[in-house]
């Protein structure tokens, strides 16, 4: 400690003995600050993972531009397209290619009865637009059967399913497992069930020429809004997004619609909140305790900057262990959560975010004894 | 010798209103480098009041204050009077004022930190100060374990960081017994004829009395005596 103490600046040697030397009430503070980062993280991090699930299957494709049934809110509730409109699109200068993708809401029967509300898609097998991903078990290839369907890992018992080449009913109609995808979960509790495009217009009870979504990609060099709008004026009634756009109007609906968007993000400011007051408290007792030592530094000559930068850098200690700490923990639910429908998601994003966040909390809980060692009188040392 | 620090015609005044109190009045002052100036005077008149207006913590309310020929400006603000405490005047407190959590030289090191002084030259320079001043083998010590007239040597040695040319001392010996408060007087004297220091020592303490260069009495805030005994010597 004396060897490193040579090297710390007489700030930080402060700002630790004081902290060091209170330890019931540094742990407190430490508490404090983890629970804060542990709440914050994981409401952040389901609001993050609810948005990726709620886009992901837009964001799975690799299309430039979605057309949609017009008024369509969302990538899981969709209307009819009528295939007219593919021929259209093609027609279109700067298209390339336009692919159908069915997406409809169904009834599975499980095998041994019982029913489960599920989301058919149907993809274009050729070139794999609206493909599953993550394929774990069996072969996408074999979706070319009439009643073959893909499903995740994640809602099989859900589904009643547990090894490839079961048999169930989807509308009444066979249907029989090929494969099991990992990891794509859904927002609407009606689990993807993939396959292909006609077998998807089959269990649906859509006709031949109907699908609902067309998903176009454009030549190498094409003006993507350009593009849009001209497929926009030559469709007419039906809506025209940049894929970005679709997948993000898809996170509104679902997290704005439900509420859940502003629950997580509430819980997450309620963290902050209980961060900021109990590192503004417990620092603030440590402050008052101290505060003749800081009237003999200004007495001394110290600037007000010295005095603030003691009490900011015990914030900052609590800070950066605190943070440690609730990361830790955050990465704890996030193991726990891996194998469950619900995913916490925190990508280097969301951990510098956490971060400031925390940060800017225990600059803002040292503040109160900032304001208090602001008004010391170094007369008071001669009391 | 330098006069470092002049009073003229100072007087401070605490409240305001009806119950308005002046502390001091009419005090005209030289205070000289290398020699060490007792004040004395009963309590409650003004001593400690003199001692913070010489030492930049208390602004007088009339009159004027100069620092090596410098005036101070009557308006001067609470970052510019501490710059100036920093730059040229030493603290000794009644109560040491030692930071409890800090060893001895790190409690000097403080002081040379506030001043600047590069960190790798901090723990030499500490321990050279506390060697000074007979401490060499208590530096690794918390103030807890130090006796009374060792924490007051240690504040001296803190107060003596970055080598200010002043030296304001509060009853340093108060809390101290017979022999330690003799010894810690007689360090603050050799500082002034050894070191060119201006020491300025409020006590009422007749141990110390030996040591002065000077005493000053102070009597309902008006300095009543100003004299050189003849006993002292240099
Ligand atoms: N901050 C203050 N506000 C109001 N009155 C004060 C203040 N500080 C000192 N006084 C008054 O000014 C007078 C002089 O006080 P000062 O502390 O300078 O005396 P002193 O000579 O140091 O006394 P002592 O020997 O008891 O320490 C006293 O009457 C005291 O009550
Ligand atoms: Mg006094």
């Amino acid at each position: 400690m004396t060897e490193a103490a040579e090297r710390v600046s007489g700030t930080s040697l402060l700002a630790w003995r004081n902290l060091s030397h209170d330890r019931a009430r540094f742990v407190v503070t430490l508490v404090g600050v983890l629970f804060a980062v542990l709440l914050m993280g994981v409401e952040l991090g389901l609001l993050l993972g609810f948005a990726r699930t709620t886009s992901g299957l837009v964001d799975h494709t690799t299309a430039d531009l979605w057309i949609t049934p017009a008024g369509t809110t969302n990538v899981d509730i969709a209307g009819r397209l009528d295939e007219r409109r593919r021929f259209e699109a093609m027609s279109v200068p700067g298209v390339a290619q336009v692919d159908r993708l069915m997406m409809q809401f169904a009834f599975w029967r499980k095998p041994d009865g019982g029913t489960e509300s599920v989301s058919m898609v149907g993809f274009n097998l050729a070139n794999g637009q609206g493909a599953p991903w993550n394929l774990v078990k069996g072969s996408i290839a074999d979706l070319q059967q009439d009643d073959a369907v893909i499903i995740d890992t994640l809602y099989a018992r859900k589904l009643g399913v547990t090894a490839l080449g079961q048999t169930v009913e989807i509308n009444n109609r066979r249907a029989r497992v090929v494969g099991f995808t990992q990891g794509i979960r859904t927002f609407t509790q009606s689990p993807y069930v993939f396959t292909i495009h006609r077998n998807a217009q089959n269990f649906t009870f859509f006709r031949p020429d109907e699908t609902t979504y067309l998903l176009v990609k454009l030549r190498p060099g094409a003006d993507v809004e350009a593009t849009r709008l001209a497929l926009q004026a030559r469709l007419g009634r039906v809506d025209v997004w940049r894929a970005a756009d679709f997948a993000a109007q898809a996170q509104r609906y679902w997290l704005v619609t439900t509420g859940a968007g502003s629950a997580l993000l509430l819980a997450a400011l309620l963290g902050l909140v209980v961060g900021i007051v109990i590192v503004g408290q417990t620092l603030y007792a440590t402050t008052v305790d101290r505060l003749p030592e800081y009237a003999t530094l200004r007495a001394m000559g110290a600037p007000n900057r010295y005095l603030y930068a003691v009490i900011l850098k015990q914030a900052a200690i609590s800070a950066v262990f605190g943070f440690a700490g609730g990361m830790l923990m955050v990465w704890l639910v996030m193991l726990a959560s891996a194998g469950s429908t619900v995913a916490v998601a925190m990508p280097p994003g969301l951990i510098g975010v956490l971060a400031l966040l925390t940060a800017g909390m225990c600059a803002l809980g040292a503040l109160v004894s900032i304001r208090r060692v602001m008004r010391i009188d170094p007369t008071s040392v001669f009391q | 010798m330098n006069r470092v620090l002049t009073l003229a015609d100072v007087g401070v005044t605490y409240g305001r209103g009806a119950t308005a109190f002046a502390a001091l009045q009419g005090i005209n002052l030289d205070i000289a480098s290398g020699e060490m100036t007792l004040l004395l005077g009963p309590s409650g008149s003004g001593k400690t009041s003199l001692l913070q207006v010489m030492g930049c913590l208390l602004r007088a309310s009339c009159g004027s204050v100069q620092l090596f020929g410098q005036a101070l400006a009557r308006d001067v603000g609470a970052e510019a009077m501490a710059a100036l405490r920093l730059a040229h005047i030493g603290f000794v407190f009644q109560h040491y004022n030692l930071f409890p959590t800090l060893k001895a030289w790190e409690n000097v090191a403080v002081a040379l930190d506030i001043k600047q002084v590069p960190r790798a030259q901090q723990r030499e320079q500490a321990l050279a100060l506390l060697a000074r001043l007979g401490l060499a083998d208590r530096a690794g010590h918390y103030p807890s374990e130090l006796s009374g007239g060792q924490k007051q040597r240690v504040a001296i040695a803190r107060a003596l960081a970055g080598a200010p040319r002043i030296l304001l001392a509060d009853e340093p010996t108060a809390a101290l017994d017979g022999k330690t408060g003799q010894g810690v007087a007689a360090a603050l004297h050799e500082l002034a004829h050894r070191e060119g220091v201006a020491v300025v020592v409020v006590s009422h303490d007749p141990r110390v009395e030996p040591f002065g260069d000077r005493v000053l009495h102070l009597e309902d805030g008006r300095l009543v005596d100003d004299s050189r005994p003849s006993r002292s010597s240099a």
